[in-house]
């Protein structure tokens, strides 16, 4: 591989060793000291690289740093290891280098102990405080004194003498949990800080004490809006890592129902878009086309919101002609919505001002933050999960990707509507293509356990790149589950993209990324 | 500039006629209680318990356990007895705690011999949280009658 | 009745009269305010396709009385540190300009309660001191927010007054006096609205909805951006005093516009105070017909709106007018 020899040439003490792309989902891995760490993100941000997730694993022995590094352009994954002493952990901040490192490195100290030397804001991300013990730890490791300092020490109304205020935990426009701590001028922002962890309910640590199976309605519960595509990226992990064959089948009506998932999604954040804006009308257009949709999925699955329908080799049970026919009026129903959409919201023209040339992004985010979704897509960049790693039906199926051209606010607006537009193509040529045959792969096991190994698959949810890294050990209960939720690193842009704006902007900016706030605290 | 205002103007009363359609059209809530929608047979709700082919006065159950320890939230307790002269346990008491349950469904699929089903109970309220614990013995029971 | 005429021989017709409009005026401004809600909550609710309150009464006709009653009912909870003298004083300052323009109006030929002749001045000069009434209340709860939203609507206000006196201008060329009576007198050949003053009739419907600080203006109380802008930590009975002085502001600038645009109470068949209700109302449909349609306009781009745009067309039309009436 060309980046291998380009990596031996930079770095002549590392051996990047290959791997085999089914079973891992990444290319190469590198083992990496503390003192090539930094050189090596360097290398990495050249060739155009973006941090696609950082996370760390406890070995009893040892903790792992683990850095996933991919490409836009081309399916290129490269794992990164760095080991690091589980008695005084620390390692190299690359903050400096990825912005998107900031929170990551975060997170790992405050659930795992490790210290960055050099990161700026070594603050708690999630917990804020009587935290005794690092909580993914397998054996119970105390918080030392001098790290107890950092907890509660975000206050910054006492540490400086500006006009602060919180667009607080309880809003009246339908983002979720999020606290955003502004720092004015009159009415323009000088400083945006957001406030995370007020949905945090530890799904990482669920997942380390529940088998495989009994961990399916959490999957829904991370993303409950997107709830279909997060169960689809869990069973496909654990199935890519088992080995296991679904049938074709269920590969088609699993990328139904996903896109139907999709589509709901999208009609929610519309209508959440402009409520925040303060036209309240669309909202309850969006739902009553949204109730369809939710309707369909009733019949077939029993639920409406957080789905458990997929199971590992195939579905819970079958669809049958109502759904079929109910799909296909529903797809005819909501085409002759768009227009009424178009007249109402986007020909607007005090919506058009409020949204034009707004919270633009440039060419250097996708990489430094790893932003991905519709957000990326609306620089121009045509970077589609379903098109770049395949995965269900989607490899079949000939479908568009909405790109857009200035990445502001309208951008990101157009680029949704867009993708509902596609996604109803993608469910009438699969409902015409929909195979018969049986929808469960046999032999099954009924307590799954995993070869030894780990793992990194990408799907792409409602949001953006969602990417899950398991570690098994060959026992039924998974070693370690790290979910990269793409909300994060989109929420991430927020503070540079927000300074200098009217806090009216700064709004409609927050609104267009569609943020779900109990997918980033998971 | 002159142009911008014009067709500003114009976009403007394009909104107003849509939400003046809207206003002359026929509303699209249903007035619940009063009026009722037809719930799909496949919806959740709580669990029950399934009689047996052969012998409709008993359920399918053989108190192996199974939906109790694959159950992700605990909220299963499974009691049986052997009772004299027979060879395999009979249920006593099956008590689901819906107040933790999420409906998964992982328990009717576990089960070996498919005797547990969705019941599509899509409304229950009431004051107090013990009617939630629900004993679904006593409602194979109540079914039979 | 002796009694009545005796008392009427005492204070004097002028008085007499002066008492029975303010009484008739209280009623009208809290019939007018408890229906404008109903109005408003079914309005809303329809072009949303959904139906509006329903449960009290038919129809959801007793709403606005049991709204009315809990807010009676509730709390006057009075937040630490305010400024006492100014919390107290901003709900009654509010109503004070809506009780005075009420006087002015004229409802039919006979039913006005007073034809002062610089009448338009009047309501002109007291719909200023509302801003006043806004900014107390800003200022005085102690409290960003609220302060944020006053500030905006002080900016807002002084803004749109301009273009909506720029607007009534015109008409008081066209029809030679400031009384409110001869205004409307002033249309029997024809609505000002179709003669020459279209441009006028939007340019003051806009000004309107903006100065009563309604949606797509209304900034002061964005609720998506800030909880609920100035009257954040006003609860119970003072809270209603802003609600119904703010509904009792829009029929107040319909019916301006109805008075000086739209011909006032002339129209055959039906008695002159029936036309007047109905084009009045009609104006009201409208503009609760855009708060429920657009979104909010940015703060910069409101100012902008007015001063760039609003301002020079108006002074056009002024122009063009003074030809007019010159030729």
């Amino acid at each position: 591989m060309e980046i291998s020899t380009k990596i031996k040439e930079s770095f002549p003490s590392l051996e990047p060793k290959e791997c085999p792309y089914e079973q891992n989902g990444y290319h190469l891995s590198i083992e990496a000291t503390k003192s090539n760490i930094v050189d090596i993100a360097r290398f990495f941000i050249k060739e155009d690289f973006y941090l696609a997730d950082l996370c760390c694993v406890d070995y009893i022995d040892y903790l792992e740093l683990v850095y996933f590094f991919s490409k836009h352009d081309k399916l290129l994954r490269i794992k990164v290891t760095l080991k690091i002493d589980p008695e005084k952990p620390s390692a190299p901040t690359i903050s400096h280098i990825y912005n998107i490192a900031h929170w990551f490195e975060r997170e790992i100290h405050e659930f795992f102990g490790v210290l960055f030397d050099g990161h700026p804001f070594m603050v708690y991300l999630f917990l804020h405080d009587q935290i005794d013990f690092y909580s993914l730890r397998k054996k119970q490791v105390p918080v030392p004194d001098e790290d107890k300092r950092l907890l509660n020490s975000f206050k910054p109304e006492e540490q400086e003498d500006g006009f602060f205020l919180n667009l607080g935990p309880q809003h009246p426009s339908t983002h979720g949990v999020l606290r955003v701590v502004v720092k004015m001028n009159g009415e323009y922002i000088l400083e945006a800080i957001p406030v995370l962890g007020y949905l945090h309910r530890m799904h990482e640590k669920m997942a380390e004490n529940r088998t495989y199976q009994q961990f399916y309605p959490n999957a829904a519960r991370m993303d409950y809006l997107g709830a279909l595509n997060f169960n689809l990226g869990y069973v496909t992990t654990v199935e890519k890592l088992c080995g296991i064959e679904v049938p074709e089948r269920a590969q088609y009506i699993r990328t139904i129902t996903c896109e139907l998932n999709r589509i709901s999604s999208h009609l929610l954040w519309l209508g959440a878009f402009l409520a925040d804006l303060g036209g309240l009308t669309p909202f309850l257009y969006t739902f009553d086309d949204r109730e369809q949709i939710l309707d369909i999925l009733e019949a077939v699955t029993g639920s409406r919101l957080t789905y458990s329908y997929f199971r590992f080799g195939g579905l819970f049970n079958d669809v049958d002609d109502n759904f079929v026919d109910g799909v296909k009026k529903f797809i005819n129903r909501l085409r002759s919505r768009f227009s009424m959409y178009d007249r109402l919201v986007t020909g607007n023209v005090i919506f058009i001002n409020r949204v034009k040339d707004i919270g633009v992004m440039d060419r250097s985010y996708p990489i430094r933050y790893g932003c991905s979704g519709p957000v990326i897509r609306s620089i121009g960049i045509p970077f589609d999960m379903r098109k770049h790693e395949p995965y269900a039906a989607y490899d079949r199926i000939d479908f568009k990707i909405a790109t857009g051209t200035n990445a502001d606010n309208m951008d990101r607006y157009l680029v949704r509507i867009q993708e509902m537009e596609n996604s109803l193509d993608i469910i009438e040529k699969a409902l015409k293509e929909l195979p018969t045959g049986p929808i469960k792969a046999d032999k099954i096991p009924k307590k799954l356990k995993p070869p030894k190994g780990d793992i990194y698959h990408t799907i792409e949810s409602p949001r953006g790149e969602l990417g899950i890294y398991i570690v098994s050990d060959e026992s039924d209960v998974p070693y370690r589950m790290r979910w990269r939720v793409p909300s994060y690193s989109n929420l991430m842009t927020f503070p540079e993209l927000a300074k200098g704006t009217l806090i009216a902007d700064a709004i409609a900016t927050l609104g267009s990324y569609d943020l779900v706030i109990p997918e980033i605290d998971r | 500039m002159v142009k911008e205002v014009i067709t500003g103007a114009i976009s403007l009363l394009k909104g107003m006629g849509v939400t003046i359609k809207a206003f002359f059209s026929p509303v699209v809530t249903v007035q619940y209680p009063r009026e009722t929608i037809n719930i799909t047979p496949r919806f959740r709700g709580h669990t029950k318990l399934v009689a047996d082919d052969e012998n409709p006065d008993k359920t399918r159950c053989i108190v192996c356990g199974m939906c109790e320890r694959n159950c992700p939230s605990n909220s299963i307790q499974v009691i049986g007895e052997k009772k004299e002269g027979e060879k395999k346990k009979t249920l006593t008491k099956y008590i689901l705690n819906f107040t933790t349950c999420s409906q998964c469904g992982i328990c009717v699929e576990s089960c070996p011999t498919d005797a547990l089903a969705f019941s599509g109970d899509y409304n229950p309220a009431s004051f107090n949280k013990e009617t939630f614990y629900y004993d679904l013995v006593a409602e194979f029971e109540k079914r039979k009658k | 009745m002796c009694t009545l005429d005796n008392i009427i021989q005492i204070i004097g017709k002028e008085v007499a009269r002066l008492i029975l409009g303010l009484i008739g005026v209280l009623v009208v401004v809290v019939v007018n305010a408890l229906v404008l809600t109903w109005v408003e909550r079914k309005v809303s609710g329809h072009m949303q396709r959904r139906i509006g309150p329903k449960e009290v009464g038919p129809y959801g006709l007793i709403q606005p009385f049991a709204d009315g009653l809990k807010l009676l009912a509730k709390e006057l909870l009075t937040p630490a540190n305010v400024d006492k003298p100014l919390y107290y004083l901003a709900p009654v300052i509010v109503f004070i300009p809506v009780l005075v323009s009420f006087i002015v109006i004229p409802f039919d030929g006979f039913l006005q309660v007073k034809d002062i002749n610089v009448g338009i001045l009047v309501i002109l000069a007291f719909s200023s001191l509302s801003v006043l009434s806004i900014l107390i209340a800003g200022w005085g709860s102690n409290n960003k927010y609220s302060l944020i939203g006053a500030t905006r609507s002080v900016a807002q206000n002084i803004a749109y007054e301009i273009p909506l006196l720029l607007a009534l201008l015109p008409v008081v060329f066209m029809a030679n006096s400031l009384s409110l009576r001869d205004i409307v007198e002033a249309q029997r050949e024809g609505w000002f609205v179709w003669r020459w003053q279209f441009f006028a009739f939007l340019i003051y419907f806009i000004a309107a909805t903006a100065e009563t600080n309604r949606t797509p203006f209304d900034l002061p109380e964005a609720e998506s951006e800030l909880v609920a802008g100035f009257h954040t930590e006003f609860s119970g009975m003072r809270f209603a005093l802003f609600f119904l002085a703010e509904y009792t502001n829009i029929f107040i600038a319909s019916a301006i516009a109805t008075t000086f645009f739209l011909g006032g109470y002339l129209g055959p068949v039906l008695p002159g105070v029936v036309w007047f209700f109905i084009k009045t109302y009609f104006l009201v449909f409208v503009i609760m017909w855009f708060r429920w349609t657009f979104p909010r306009v940015r703060f910069d781009q409101l100012l902008n709106f007015s001063w760039k745009i609003l301002i020079p067309v108006a002074f056009a039309n002024l122009i063009v007018t003074g030809g007019i009436l010159k030729l």
